[in-house]
C-alpha cells in the first residue's frame, strides 16, 4: 500500500522536476504548495503526534522505551546491510552483519544492543543514499502530507527498500497491519526522543520551514558522506 | 514534519542548532590534544568558556563575561555577513551596520538562552585540516559524563579562520549540520517572504533578543 503510494509519487515527483523552474535557487520549484503542506503536518504533528509520543514517554517505562528502539533499528538492518553492498562499503557491510547476528541471537531479536558492548558501531543506510553515493541528485524538494520531506530521488529509495526488506516477503496473513505497525511505531519512537530537539528548532527559526528544509539537505548529505566533513564545499565566509 | 525528524539523530543531539554553539564553545577538553596552532586555539579558549560557565558569578556578571568571550572568539561580522547572502549586496551600509547589530545581540541572545543547558559535557580534540593558508577545520567529539564509554560521540567541526594568534571560530558544524548555512537559508527564506526587507529582519532579530533578556523564549512570541 504505502509501496504503491510511494510510487506514485515519485513518478509524480519526477515527472515534475523535469518542467520545473526555481528562481530562488533552492531548488523549491513548488514551495508554497509545500508550505501549506508542511502547516498541514505541523497541526498532525501538534494534534496528534506530540502528544502520542509524549504520552508514550509518560507511560512506557524507559527500559521497555530503549528495548523497542534497539529491536526498531535491529529490523532495519538488513535494508542497511544491501545498501552497504550496493555502496561497496564492505568493512560496513561487516560491521552491519555483525550487529544483526549478534542483536538478533545474543540481544533477544533485537531488543538488546549487545553489538555495541563489542564495539561493532550501528550506522543506517538506506536506497536514496545509495543513489546519493552514485551521483544522482536530490531532485526537487517536495513535501509529503503525514511523511514530511521526500524528494524524489529519496522517496525512489523508500520504494526500493521495501523490496530489499526480507520482512516484505514473510508470508504473514496480516502483512498490512504489521508493516503499519513497525512504521507507527518507528516515527512514535523517534518522535518520542526529539521533543526537545524539534522545539528547539521551531523556536530558534525566523522561517521554521526554511530551517527545516536546510537541515534535512544536510543531513541525508552528511547521511551520503558517512558522517565525513565535506572539506572542500565549506561556505565561502 | 514526521519523516523530517525521523533522519536527525536521536541523542537530543542538536537542540536548537544554533544553540549547539554553547554546548560546544562552553566545553572542556577531555584530553590535551593540540597538535596544530587551530587545534591548541580551540582547545584552549574553550577552556576559557567553561571557567565563565562554571563560575560562580552572578547571572548579570556571567552575561557579561560570556559576552565579551564571544567577541574576543568569533568573527560575528563575518558570520552575520554572510547569512544575508546574496541580499547583502544590496543592502545599505547603513542597514548592515544595523544588521551586524542585531545579529550580534540575537547571537548573544541564543547562547544565554541556553546557558542552564549546560551538564558537564566534555570536548576531545580528534584532528584538523588546513584547507589553505588560514583556513582549518578543526575536528572534536562531544564526551558525555553520563555516557563515558559512549562509541558514537556527536561530531562537532569547527571553523577557524586566521594566523595563529589572530584566530577567530567563523563555523561550527555539528553533525554534518554547519550553523552559517543553516542561518543563511533560514534568514533568506524569510527576507524572500518579506520584501527582501533586511530592516524586517532586523526586527524580528530584535523582537527576539528582546523577548529572551526579559526571560522569555527565542521565539519572539
Amino acid at each position: 500500500m504505502r509501496g504503491i503510494a510511494s510510487l506514485f509519487v515519485m513518478c509524480a515527483g519526477l515527472l515534475l522536476a523535469g518542467c520545473a523552474t526555481d528562481p530562488t535557487g533552492a531548488n523549491d520549484p513548488y514551495e508554497n504548495t509545500n508550505r501549506a503542506v508542511f502547516d498541514f503536518n505541523q497541526k498532525v504533528d501538534k494534534y496528534a503526534l506530540e502528544p502520542t509520543a509524549r504520552a508514550y514517554v509518560a507511560v512506557v517505562p524507559d527500559p521497555a522505551r530503549q528495548g523497542i528502539h534497539n529491536f526498531l533499528l535491529n529490523l532495519d538492518l538488513p535494508v542497511t546491510f544491501a545498501n552497504d553492498l550496493l555502496q561497496g562499503e564492505m568493512d560496513r557491510a561487516g560491521d552491519t552483519l555483525g550487529r544483526f547476528t549478534v542483536n538478533s541471537t545474543l540481544g533477544i531479536g533485537g531488543l538488546l544492543d549487545p553489538a555495541s558492548d563489542f564495539g561493532i558501531p550501528y550506522h543506517k543506510e538506506d536506497f536514496g543514499q545509495t543513489l546519493g553515493t552514485w551521483g544522482v541528485g536530490e531532485g526537487p524538494y517536495i513535501v509529503l502530507p503525514f511523511l514530511g520531506p521526500d524528494p524524489p530521488r529519496d522517496a525512489t529509495g523508500q520504494v526500493v527498500d521495501i523490496f530489499l526488506d526480507p520482512t516484505t516477503y514473510i508470508p504473514i496473513r496480516e502483512h498490512f497491519w504489521w508493516s503499519a505497525g513497525r512504521k507507527s511505531l518507528a516515527i512514535i519512537d523517534v518522535r518520542s526522543r526529539n521533543l526537545d530537539t524539534v522545539e528547539n528548532i521551531e523556536r530558534g527559526s525566523v522561517d521554521y520551514y526554511a530551517s527545516v528544509r536546510s537541515l534535512y539537505r544536510q543531513l541525508r548529505n552528511n547521511e551520503i558522506r558517512n558522517g565525513r566533513p565535506d572539506v572542500k564545499n565549506l561556505p565561502d565566509l | 514534519m514526521i519523516q523530517s525528524f525521523t533522519r536527525i539523530p536521536v541523542m537530543g543531539t542538536l537542540r536548537l542548532l544554533a544553540l549547539a554553539a554553547i554546548v560546544t564553545l562552553a566545553m572542556p577538553f577531555a584530553a590535551a590534544r593540540a597538535a596544530s596552532p587551530a587545534e591548541d586555539f580551540v582547545q584552549n579558549n574553550v577552556q576559557k568558556g567553561l571557567v565563565i560557565l562554571n563560575d560562580g558569578g552572578s547571572k548579570e556578571q556571567k552575561r557579561e563575561e560570556f559576552r565579551n568571550f564571544l567577541l574576543k572568539l568569533t568573527d560575528l561580522k563575518r558570520i552575520a555577513d554572510y547569512t544575508l547572502g546574496p541580499v547583502r549586496n544590496s543592502t545599505s551600509p547603513a542597514d548592515l551596520a544595523a544588521f551586524e547589530e542585531a545579529f550580534r545581540e540575537y547571537a548573544f541572545a541564543v547562547y544565554e538562552s541556553e546557558f542552564t543547558k549546560y551538564s558537564g559535557q566534555t570536548l576531545k580534540v580528534t584532528g584538523s585540516i588546513e584547507r589553505k593558508a588560514g583556513d582549518y577545520l578543526v575536528s572534536t567529539v562531544l564526551v558525555d559524563p553520563n555516557k563515558p564509554n559512549d562509541r558514537d560521540p556527536i561530531r562537532v567541526d569547527f571553523r577557524i579562520l586566521g594566523t595563529p594568534g589572530h584566530f577567530t571560530v567563523a563555523d561550527i558544524i555539528v553533525l554534518g549540520l554547519d550553523l552559517a548555512i543553516t542561518e543563511q537559508d533560514d534568514f533568506s527564506s524569510f527576507l524572500a517572504q518579506n520584501n527582501n526587507s533586511v530592516k524586517a529582519l532586523i526586527a524580528e532579530l530584535k523582537q527576539r533578543a528582546a523577548n529572551v533578556r526579559a526571560g522569555g523564549d527565542l521565539s519572539g512570541k
